[in-house]
C-alpha cells in the first residue's frame, strides 16, 4: 500500500467512512485520452487544495467583485506533460472564475511550453502559461492571480515571483525548504494531500460522479481543442 | 468508540468559534450543549448555524445535561477557578484555555482538584497541532541545527479587546489589578497574557528551562486600553540559549464587536514566526503561511486570507484519546506551570526594570 492510500484509509477510519476499494479514484488528467471504466472516478483533486478553495471563496463570495481577468501560470519539470497542466489549469479557470471556458487560443513550442488565452462564458478572459522545462526534480511553481473591478487576489504575496514556503533551513547540508499544510495528513506533499482529500471528499459523498465525468469530458475536449488551436493557428469556440 | 458528550462553557474566549466545526464533525464527540455568559454572547452563537441547546448558566446546563462528560472551558481567565471547581465536583473533563490562571495559589488548587478528581485536564496550546510546528519538531529531532545558540520568536496579533472585552480588563484577564510599575498607569493583563505559545515552544524545542527573563514595555499603540500592548522579552535558558520574544498586539484592528471580514488593518492579523540559529545553521519558520491574498471586500485593503487554521482538530483528537484511553495530555497543568511562571516573571521584570531569575 502506498503512503497516500495509507493516509486515506487512516482518515476514513477516523471519520467512520466506508472505503469502496473497487473505485479507481485518481486525478482526472490520468484518464485523459483513455476510455473511462465504470469504476474510474476522474477527480478534480486541486479543488481540495486549500489555497484554491480560498481563491474560489474570494470570487464566489464576492470578496473580489466583478472579475475581469485571471492570470495563471504553472511550471514543472519534464515528468509532467502539457496536457496534465492544461487539465488542471483549465479546471481552475472555471473553478475560480465561476464560468465555463467557451473559447481557446493556444500557442505551444515543442510541446514543452505554451501560452493559452481562454475566455469564460461569463466574459472573463484568462491567460494560462504552462511549461515543463524546469530542471529535473524541481517542485511545481505556480501562480494564480485574479483581477477584478473590486480587488486583486493571488496565491503569491505582493512583490514576489514564486510561491513562498513555511520553513527555510540554511545548514551545512545545504539550503532546504518545507511546506506543510495539513496536520491530519502530515508528511504528505501538497499534491499528495490534494489527492487524499479529494478521494476522501468523494467517499464522503461530497462529490458527484456524474458531474465529475461530465467535467472530465469537457476538460478533455478543451485540451484537444488547445492542440488544434496551436496546429491550425486559430481560435477554437467550445460548444 | 463511544462518542464523548461535550459542552462549551461561557463562549466568551476568542478561540470559541474555532471549536464549533471540530465539535460538530468529529465522530468521537457529541456536542450536546453550550452555556452563554450574556444575552449578546448567546445571540452571536445562535447566528452561527449550529443547532445546539444554549443555556444562560453553567449550572442550568449541567443540571439539564447530567451526562456531559467533558467541557471546553471557553471563558475569561478569572472565571476558570470556579469552573474548575464545578467540573472537578461533577467529574467532568476539562479542556482549559491557554491561561488557566496567573494566580499560583489558584493554580496549585487546580492541580489538586485534577489530581483528586481523576479528571483529564488539557491546556489549549494549539500550536502543538500545527503542521509547521510538527515539521520543526522533526527537524529538531533530526538535530538539523546542531546545538541551538539563539532563538527568536514572534507571537503577534491584532488586539481582541473590542470583541472580547475581558481581555482588556486587568481583573478579568490577569486576575487582579496590578500596575505594570510604580510609574506606569497601565496594568497587567494585556498582550503577553494572550500569547503564551512561544514561551512554551522554546521549552519543547530546546528541551531546557528558563534561567532568567527580562521584559520591556513600549508605549501602547492603543492609548485607550488599560493593559500593555507592546512589549519585548529576552533572556537565557539554562542550557545557554539566548532568546528574544515579541508577544505584542502590534497589528492594528477595526474595533469590531464580532470578529469577521475586515477585522485587520495590517494585512496579516496573526503571526507566529521563528528564527532559530544553531551551530550547524539557521531555520526560519512561518507557522501561518503562506496563504492567499486580496484587497477586496469589505475595506479594499491588502489582506491575508488564511488557508490553514485547523489546529483544533488535532487538539481535540488528543483530548478524546486522553479521556477514553486514560492518557495524560502533553500540555497538562504540571507542564504548563512553568510557562505561566515565566509570564509572571516578565511582569516582575517590567516592574523592577531588571532581569528576573527563575527558581
Amino acid at each position: 500500500m502506498n503512503k497516500t492510500d495509507e493516509a486515506l484509509n487512516k482518515l476514513l477510519k477516523k471519520y467512520d467512512i466506508n472505503n469502496d476499494q473497487s473505485l479507481n479514484l485518481l486525478p482526472g488528467w490520468k484518464f485523459f485520452d483513455k476510455k473511462l471504466k465504470d469504476t474510474d472516478i476522474p477527480l478534480l483533486s486541486w479543488r481540495s487544495n486549500r489555497k484554491y478553495v480560498e481563491l474560489n471563496k474570494l470570487t464566489s463570495g464576492n470578496i473580489v467583485e466583478h472579475v475581469c481577468m485571471l492570470r495563471f501560470c504553472c511550471l514543472t519539470d519534464k515528468n509532467t506533460d502539457l496536457s496534465t497542466l492544461m487539465y488542471r489549469e483549465f479546471d481552475l479557470c472555471e473553478f475560480i472564475g465561476q464560468g465555463k471556458i467557451c473559447s481557446i487560443h493556444a500557442t505551444f513550442s515543442d510541446n514543452r511550453g505554451g501560452n493559452v488565452i481562454v475566455k469564460l462564458d461569463n466574459g472573463i478572459i484568462c491567460s494560462v502559461e504552462i511549461g515543463n522545462l524546469l530542471p529535473d526534480g524541481s517542485t511545481m511553481i505556480d501562480r494564480h492571480e485574479i483581477i477584478a473591478r473590486r480587488g486583486v487576489a493571488s496565491d503569491i504575496v505582493v512583490d514576489t515571483q514564486i510561491p513562498q514556503k513555511s520553513i527555510y533551513t540554511y545548514t551545512e547540508k545545504g539550503n532546504f525548504e518545507y511546506k506543510d499544510v495539513d496536520n491530519e495528513l502530515y508528511g504528505l506533499s501538497e499534491l499528495e494531500i490534494e489527492s487524499v482529500r479529494s478521494s476522501f471528499n468523494y467517499l464522503t459523498g461530497k462529490r458527484d460522479k456524474t458531474a465529475l465525468v461530465k467535467q472530465h469530458e469537457h476538460l478533455s475536449l478543451l485540451i484537444k481543442s488547445a492542440y488544434i488551436s496551436d496546429k491550425d493557428c486559430k481560435k477554437i469556440e467550445i460548444k | 468508540m463511544k462518542p464523548i458528550k461535550i459542552a462549551i462553557l461561557s463562549l466568551t474566549h476568542g478561540h470559541t468559534r474555532k471549536y464549533f466545526q471540530t465539535l460538530n464533525d468529529n465522530p468521537n464527540l457529541e456536542w450536546v450543549a453550550v452555556s452563554a455568559e450574556s444575552e449578546s454572547v448567546r445571540d452571536v452563537f445562535l447566528k452561527s448555524g449550529y443547532h445546539v441547546p444554549c443555556y444562560m448558566s453553567d449550572k442550568e446546563m449541567f443540571d439539564k445535561h447530567p451526562d456531559i462528560e467533558a467541557v471546553v472551558m471557553a471563558s475569561a481567565n478569572y472565571k476558570h477557578i470556579d469552573q474548575f471547581r464545578e467540573c472537578a465536583k461533577r467529574g467532568i473533563h476539562i479542556l482549559s484555555m491557554k491561561i488557566p490562571t496567573f494566580n499560583m495559589e489558584e493554580y496549585a488548587e487546580m492541580e489538586d482538584l485534577i489530581k483528586k478528581s481523576g479528571i483529564v485536564c488539557q491546556i489549549e496550546l494549539e500550536m502543538h497541532y500545527n503542521p509547521v510546528i510538527n515539521r520543526m519538531k522533526q527537524l529538531f529531532a533530526n538535530n538539523e541545527l546542531g546545538k541551538v545558540e539563539s532563538f527568536n520568536a514572534t507571537n503577534i496579533t491584532l488586539s481582541p479587546v473590542w470583541a472580547f472585552p475581558w481581555q482588556g480588563v486587568p481583573e478579568e484577564s490577569y486576575g487582579k489589578r496590578i500596575s505594570l510599575s510604580a510609574t506606569d498607569k497601565r496594568f497587567r493583563g494585556g498582550a503577553i497574557c494572550d500569547h503564551p505559545h512561544i514561551f512554551d515552544m522554546i521549552r519543547w524545542l530546546t528541551n531546557s528551562d528558563y534561567e532568567y527573563v527580562y521584559a520591556e514595555v513600549g508605549p501602547n499603540m492603543r492609548t485607550d486600553i488599560e493593559v500593555e500592548d507592546i512589549l519585548l522579552v529576552n533572556g537565557k535558558m539554562k542550557n545557554g540559549v539566548s532568546f528574544l520574544f515579541d508577544p505584542s498586539w502590534s497589528r492594528l484592528e477595526e474595533r469590531l464587536k464580532v470578529p469577521g471580514p475586515g477585522w485587520e488593518i495590517f494585512p496579516k492579523r496573526m503571526e507566529v514566526n521563528f528564527n532559530i540559529s544553531g551551530e550547524k545553521g539557521v531555520m526560519m519558520s512561518d507557522c501561518f503561511g503562506p496563504n492567499v491574498y486580496h484587497n477586496g471586500y469589505p475595506n479594499d485593503r491588502y489582506t491575508v486570507q488564511y488557508t490553514y487554521f485547523d489546529e483544533w482538530i488535532g487538539l481535540m483528537d488528543e483530548f478524546i484519546d486522553c479521556i477514553r484511553n486514560h492518557h495524560v495530555p502533553k500540555i497538562n497543568l504540571e507542564w504548563h506551570k512553568r510557562t505561566i511562571e515565566v509570564i509572571n516573571a516578565c511582569y516582575e521584570s517590567i516592574k523592577t526594570g531588571q532581569p528576573v531569575h527563575l527558581s
